[in-house]
């Protein structure tokens, strides 16, 4: 069984793209493949222009940032401080800057109050929060998100939002696996579906997830504003010409 | 190292072995296991492996027996050196060197054939405590689940910047603390988890619980454990009264 078979992808820099699909679609070794943990059986996976063959994965992560799905596979200092600047002494950063980056990390992440803590006693979300500042940390090129959201509540996931809009705006390639359509719909990022180890669509969000009959082949639930807006879209009076105009027009309609 | 480790983790299988009762599983690799410690020299020894081979072959997993054998091996050459060392008997280390092999490869042919509920049927046959099959039980089911844990966790330092393979032997060591760290505390919480889910299904209510399964031996699990009853008498009569060797 081949767990990717006949992938294609370029994503530029500062570009963000969403990675969805059903369990086992390959989302994640797909990711892993970026990083150099897995090596593709045929084919080739470039970063910046360095092969991931003949790359190691130490030497990618400087550039590739993964934070992995569950942050139990990652936590193990004594501190939250000790956790963060792990992978920066990693990389040879100066004591300074490894003070300046936790600092800056820990705030950015509401984490500051838990700075000697053991990171084993955070919540499930603080401990997400905690993998996530320990990769922006170092402040990767290209930062790989593995469902961020799990475990997250609203405010959480509207923090993760800005966070992820900033790096775009600062020029960082972000990509996001996730399920969560809803917290990816609003970024507007451009959308790679996968089923089967396959890309079985691969474009922006405000066209992609209209195609209805592609997003149930690969078990991928439409945002909730997309749906409402079809379903009005069936009416002769439908309001609204764009899903990305329904949000506005709830709000109007309110008013 | 989780291809290597495919040598000792059960699978589902449809050979003949496989189908066998565990029991008469259990009884083979006991036997094979034991005809290892008779034997004296390496040609005998050479003989039982074979056998075992052949086993392997009809249960058709020589590949993951293989895998055994390759994982075994950097054991083997520690005892044939350290044998060779001290008893500068070539014949000795080579003997010891590969009876090792052959008691993992014994062990590992049953482990490989028998499922978990198998091997908690066949426990449960000695009357053997509940509670000791059980935590026997659940921690052979959960050593695949440990073995993609520990990959997990090391890819995820491993993107973090720590190289494993790097330094010497004490930086080496030093190096597995972040991997071993998580997954002592991930086993822990897991242990704890599943205690409280299974007290939570009314685990322990009853003092003798009924059992979905119950094993009752087929002509051929009769047949097959007394052959291999026989061959383990004649292999051993063999070996002391038909052509007895010097006693290494």
């Amino acid at each position: 069984m081949k767990a990717l078979d006949g992938v294609s992808l370029k994503i530029g820099s500062a570009e963000t793209v969403a990675i969805v699909g059903e369990n086992g679609a390959g989302k994640t070794t797909l990711v892993k493949h970026v990083t150099g943990l897995l090596k593709p059986g045929t084919g080739d996976v470039t970063v910046d222009g360095q092969n991931t063959r003949t790359t190691s994965t130490a030497q990618l992560s400087r550039k590739v940032g993964v934070a992995f799905q569950n942050p139990d596979h990652q936590l193990f200092s004594e501190s939250v401080e000790e956790e963060m600047s792990f992978a920066l002494r990693n990389f040879g950063f100066a004591p300074e800057l490894v003070e300046q980056r936790v600092r800056w990390g820990l705030e950015l992440f509401g984490l500051e109050e838990y700075r000697k803590s053991s990171p084993l006693v955070l919540s499930g979300g603080e401990k997400k929060r905690l993998t996530l500042a320990c990769i922006l940390a170092w402040d990767p090129e290209v930062v790989i998100l593995d469902e961020p959201t799990v475990g997250q509540d609203s405010i959480q996931k509207e923090k993760l939002a800005g966070t992820i809009r900033m790096l775009t705006s600062s020029g960082k390639t972000v990509v996001v696996v996730s399920h969560d359509i809803e917290f990816l719909w609003p970024m507007q990022p451009r959308v790679v579906v996968m089923k089967a180890g396959r890309v079985v669509g691969d474009g922006r969000a405000r066209e992609l997830m209209q195609d209805k009959r592609l997003l149930d082949s690969a078990r991928v639930a439409q945002p909730q504003l997309v749906e409402f807006f079809q379903r009005l879209g069936e009416r002769p009076e439908a309001p609204f010409a764009d899903p990305l105009e329904a949000r506005r027009w709830v709000e109007e309609t309110r008013r | 190292m989780m291809w290597l480790s495919g040598g000792f983790i059960f699978r589902r299988g449809t050979s003949v072995y496989h189908r066998l009762d565990p029991r008469v599983k259990l009884l083979i690799s006991v036997l094979m296991f034991a005809t290892t410690l008779l034997v004296r020299s390496i040609y005998e020894l050479s003989g039982v492996l074979a056998f075992m081979i052949v086993v392997a072959a009809v249960a058709m997993v020589l590949k993951r027996v293989a895998r055994t054998m390759l994982f075994t091996a950097g054991f083997s050459v520690f005892i044939f050196v350290l044998n060779f060392i001290f008893t500068r008997n070539l014949d000795t280390s080579l003997l010891y060197a590969s009876r090792f092999v052959a008691i993992v490869v014994s062990t590992s042919l049953f482990f490989i054939t028998t499922s978990p509920d198998e091997l908690e049927q066949v426990m449960k046959t000695f009357r053997l405590p509940r509670d000791v099959v059980f935590a026997f039980v659940t921690a052979v089911r959960f050593i695949p689940v440990m073995f993609l844990d520990t990959i997990q966790i090391m890819d995820a330092q491993k993107s973090r910047g720590l190289e494993l393979e790097k330094g010497n032997v004490l930086k080496r060591v030093r190096n597995m603390i972040p991997i071993l760290i998580p997954l002592v505390v991930n086993s822990v919480v897991r242990s704890g988890e599943l205690a409280e889910a299974m007290e939570s299904r009314a685990y322990g209510a009853v003092p003798k619980p009924t059992s979905l399964v119950e094993y009752r031996a087929r002509a051929t699990d009769k047949v097959v454990a007394l052959a291999a009853a026989f061959l383990f008498a004649l292999t051993a009569y063999s070996f002391y009264f038909v052509f007895p060797a010097r006693i290494l």
